[in-house]
């Protein structure tokens, strides 16, 4: 296939008649492949070397002159990023999980050509023991509504005629030749559009304000500068469908009069940023991109920008100076971005996610949208769930359902059976939600109830091995790092609240302590500049309000419960336990444990360095090793003390 | 005789012994100091032979130092040549970075990513070659250069070890990972050792939150290594 094409020249669409004629032209040479295979490659499959197995299918499909009948796709990210590499069989939605290269002849010789299925690559449901073989079998994907991200299975982001294949650019055509900018932007208004990025205000408005702002010059930005540490969401999407976020910002771009758009993504994210100009290239050269687009008279062209790695360039005007060359850091909001943006002019930002729901409004209507989701959050929304669950991945998912279904039923739980303890979303901006709020319909109104936010997807599982304190400590050195320094509220006030957490942690804190956090905390949510000075205390006051137990174990107890804080947990071997193996003396760093042949172990506390090695390497048929929650350790045997002659039965 | 006389590295002959010199510099590809070294060592065995001439042998001396003199100086000069060859070279790929951003200063930030991607670092004379380019003062410069986390003033090892501290691989035991990475390497997150092989960093996310706590060296990633598994890991990419 991709043989073809390389020899085909790509021919100008001059209006949406020769859209919709290729669009006829890519079915019907289409009609002779009978299956295709679908090899993940977003970020996390590709770390378990996914890009070997997609050689291999290539390899053996041509070996077997199957090459006209079966085509394989390297798309992207496929969510289920726990059991990668992934490859899917179409047109029966066949999943196979954690194929190896050797695997792949077998899938071919019965899948592909037989039907059959090879069993052991299923899915295995532990909680019926049965096998599943088609994505609607599988309880990951039995909730989801992937109406965002489903495409991401079918096209190779490096194809333009995979995505058009599929009915791609056709919002845009719909637009271009049926409807007024005003139309456009009515549509989105009532399909009630809630921006994806973190604050969730309503797109149609801020592009009804920059419409109206004044100006010949307008913009329109993409937010890829995803930078809440655990979520990627928006880097899958721009990964694996770069043209959908090109669409919605052509959308977007016409209804509010603009001939400009900025795509800013992260440096670090190198795929998009390979995939990201293959797309626009590819774009312009059907005349997507450009002057007088598929003949209406509209032109549009697209620039895209690197950040460099700062978390708070993703706030707009933040975003905005650094689009115009200087720091990205946030100026005082007194005038919207959306009237005075990039160079003062109106700038219209988004977050791709909400981009990438554009075209889907458009084509389908607002009221399809409004059918999907609650109330006051329309549509659906992405979530990394990520964390101690289960099944680690991206889900895409209706607003409206709960927490419970979201980690229990999609997530398959807490992994190793561990009980749960709370979920962060919002990253560090966000809050961490107990327990008694698992029936919670996530929205962005209910989030913001119990102190947390949507923000732009991130869903942090934790269990009871988790720290709260060190979690809180861990998100507010994340935002003292980050904090750029402009408004003293956020910059000393981070800076105080990270000292007393780390004292804390260390278990040097003092009772006084906690007030002074909520104060400070308080402090920030009123005095700062931006949202990130704003909502930098909500990791800190949502753990203060829901597990003030946890603090005080740490300033009371110089105890950590979940035995995570370095300062104060100690590993003690327990000398009854210890059959003197020898694993963990050969693998302490820092030679830190004595014995020998024959003789009880021994952790000197005063070289341990509490990196946990002697905990992971114990064999568990011995699991002589203990964390314990605070010292000071339990006395040592003396040095010389013979093991516990264990009788075989006993074993 | 041909009165004329010119200096060759400094001593004095007449036309015919330069035409001379010359044709044997010619012959034996030897520099002028080098030959006129070679000359005075034949000068001096054959003067050893003989009877010993004060004035000759005093002469011979100030002349082999003034060859010596040169010969040093000239070596100075070519260090120097080479050492602003390399500086030119990479300002000239300073320079096709500026201009394939076609000089723009809001381009400012993209040129310095791509300076820092082809050196690795930023070097002073990199940063002040942007600024008189661009014309953007030196002070805008550097704060963009230490605002972000991509760039670094000094120079970075051949292989970066990068350990996620993301949130999913923060609860999942990243602090653990990080200390143990840390011991087996000897370094802290941030520095590089002393013969440019590893620099340790700290990411906040590396979007497979599936491996985690996860790592990578050299770019490929691995899934909370042990103490073991680590070593190993920096044996094959030394």
């Amino acid at each position: 296939m991709n043989k073809i094409r390389e020899n085909k020249t790509m021919k100008k669409l001059k209006s949406v008649k020769d859209l919709k004629q290729l669009h006829k032209t890519l079915l019907a040479e289409r009609k002779g492949i009978k299956k295709s295979v679908a090899i993940c490659e977003g970020t996390g499959c590709y770390a378990y070397k996914s890009s070997a197995v997609a050689d291999a299918f290539v390899e053996e499909i041509e070996k077997r002159g199957l090459d006209k009948e079966i085509v394989v796709r390297r798309t992207g990210c496929h969510g289920f990023c726990e059991r990668g590499p992934m490859a899917k069989i179409f047109p029966e939605k066949i999943f196979y999980f954690q194929v190896k290269p050797e695997d792949v002849a077998e899938i071919v010789e019965s899948t592909l050509l037989k039907n059959e299925f090879v069993e052991k690559l299923l899915f295995l449901d532990e909680k019926t023991g049965k096998r599943c073989a088609y994505q609607h079998e599988i309880p990951f994907y039995k909730l989801q509504n992937q109406v965002v991200f489903g495409n991401n299975f079918l096209i190779s982001p490096k194809d333009i005629e995979d995505y058009i294949a599929v009915g791609g650019y056709s919002a845009l055509a719909k637009a271009l030749s049926g409807m007024t900018p005003v139309d456009v932007l009515q549509e989105i208004k009532k399909a009630d559009l809630r921006g994806r990025g973190g604050g969730g205000f309503p797109a149609g408005a801020k592009w009804e304000t920059t419409r109206n702002a004044p100006g010949e010059q307008k913009y329109v930005i993409v937010n890829a500068d995803e930078g809440d540490p655990g979520a990627y969401m928006d880097r899958s999407v721009l990964e694996g469908n770069p043209h959908s976020v090109l669409e919605g910002l052509m959308l977007g771009a016409y209804a509010v009069g603009s001939n400009h758009g900025f795509v800013y993504v992260r440096q670090e994210y190198t795929t998009a940023i390979e995939n990201l100009p293959i797309a626009i290239g590819q774009a312009k050269q059907l005349g997507l991109l450009g002057d007088n687009i598929l003949g209406s008279g509209f032109s549009f062209d697209v620039t895209i920008h690197q950040g460099a790695g700062a978390f708070v360039s993703g706030e707009s005007s933040a975003l905005m100076s650094a689009i115009e060359g200087r720091v990205g850091e946030p100026r005082p909001k007194y005038i919207r971005t959306a009237v005075k943006g990039v160079w003062d002019k109106p700038s219209n930002l988004n977050n791709v996610e909400t981009w990438a729901n554009v075209p889907l409004i458009v084509n389908n209507g607002s009221d399809w949208f409004r059918s999907l989701g609650t109330e006051g959050s329309k549509g659906t929304k992405i979530f990394s769930l990520v964390g101690k669950v289960k099944y680690t991945g991206l889900v895409e998912v209706p607003m409206g359902l709960t927490l419970r279904q979201i980690v229990y039923d999609v997530g398959g739980g807490i992994r190793n059976n561990r009980k749960f303890k709370a979920v962060q979303t919002g990253g560090p901006s966000g809050g961490c939600i107990p327990e008694q709020f698992l029936d919670l319909p996530v929205d962005f109104d209910e989030l913001s109830k119990v102190g947390s936010m949507m923000g732009s997807g991130g869903m942090i599982v934790m269990d009871e091995d988790t720290c709260m304190v060190d979690v809180a400590s861990y998100f507010t050195k994340f935002l003292a790092d980050e904090s750029c320094g402009k408004c003293v509220p956020c910059r000393e006030g981070l800076r105080q609240m990270k000292r007393i957490l780390r004292s804390i942690t260390e278990g040097k804190g003092r009772e006084a302590d906690l007030s002074t956090l909520e104060e400070l905390g308080a402090f920030l949510k009123e005095a700062s500049l931006c949202a990130l000075g704003q909502t930098a205390a909500n990791p800190v006051l949502s753990t203060l309000e829901y597990f003030r137990g946890e603090y005080e174990a740490h300033v009371l107890h110089k105890q950590c419960p979940a035995r995570v804080c370095q300062s104060l947990i100690v590993f003690h071997i327990d000398p009854l336990k210890c059959s003197a193996c020898g694993t963990c003396r050969k693998q302490c760093p820092t030679d830190a444990i004595s014995g020998d042949k024959k003789l009880v172990h021994i952790i000197d506390q005063d070289k341990c360095i509490k990196c946990g090695t002697c905990f992971q390497v114990c064999p568990t048929r011995f699991s002589a090793v203990t964390k314990l929650p605070g010292g000071p350790a339990p006395e040592p045997v003396a040095y010389g003390t013979k093991v516990v002659q264990k009788s075989k039965g006993e074993k | 005789m041909d009165k004329t006389k010119s200096r060759i590295v400094g001593v004095r002959v007449n036309k015919e012994q330069e035409t001379m010199l010359s044709q044997l510099q010619q012959k034996s590809k030897l520099s002028k100091s080098e030959l006129l070294l070679k000359g005075l060592e034949t000068l001096a065995e054959y003067s050893n032979l003989g009877p010993e001439q004060e004035p000759m042998q005093t002469a011979l001396q100030r002349l082999e130092k003034e060859a010596v003199r040169h010969m040093v100086s000239l070596k100075k000069i070519r260090r120097k040549e080479e050492a602003i060859k390399d500086f030119v070279r990479e300002i000239r790929k300073v320079d096709e970075i500026i201009d394939k951003h076609g000089c723009d200063p809001s381009m400012l930030i993209q040129i310095l990513l791509d300076v820092q991607k082809q050196n690795n670092w930023l070097s002073k004379s990199a940063l002040v070659w942007i600024s008189e380019r661009l014309g953007v003062p030196m002070t805008r410069i550097m704060q963009i250069a230490t605002f972000y986390t991509m760039f670094s003033l000094e120079p970075q090892g051949r292989q970066t070890v990068q350990v996620c501290t993301g949130t999913a691989c923060h609860v999942r035991g990243s602090n653990e990972l990080l200390t143990r990475t840390e011991s087996v390497l000897n370094l802290k997150p941030g520095e590089t050792d002393p013969d440019l092989k590893y620099t340790l960093k700290t990411v906040n996310c590396l979007g497979c939150c599936a491996l985690g706590p996860v790592m990578t060296v050299g770019g490929a990633y691995h899934s909370n290594p042990s103490v073991a598994e680590l070593k190993e890991l920096v044996k094959e990419h030394e």
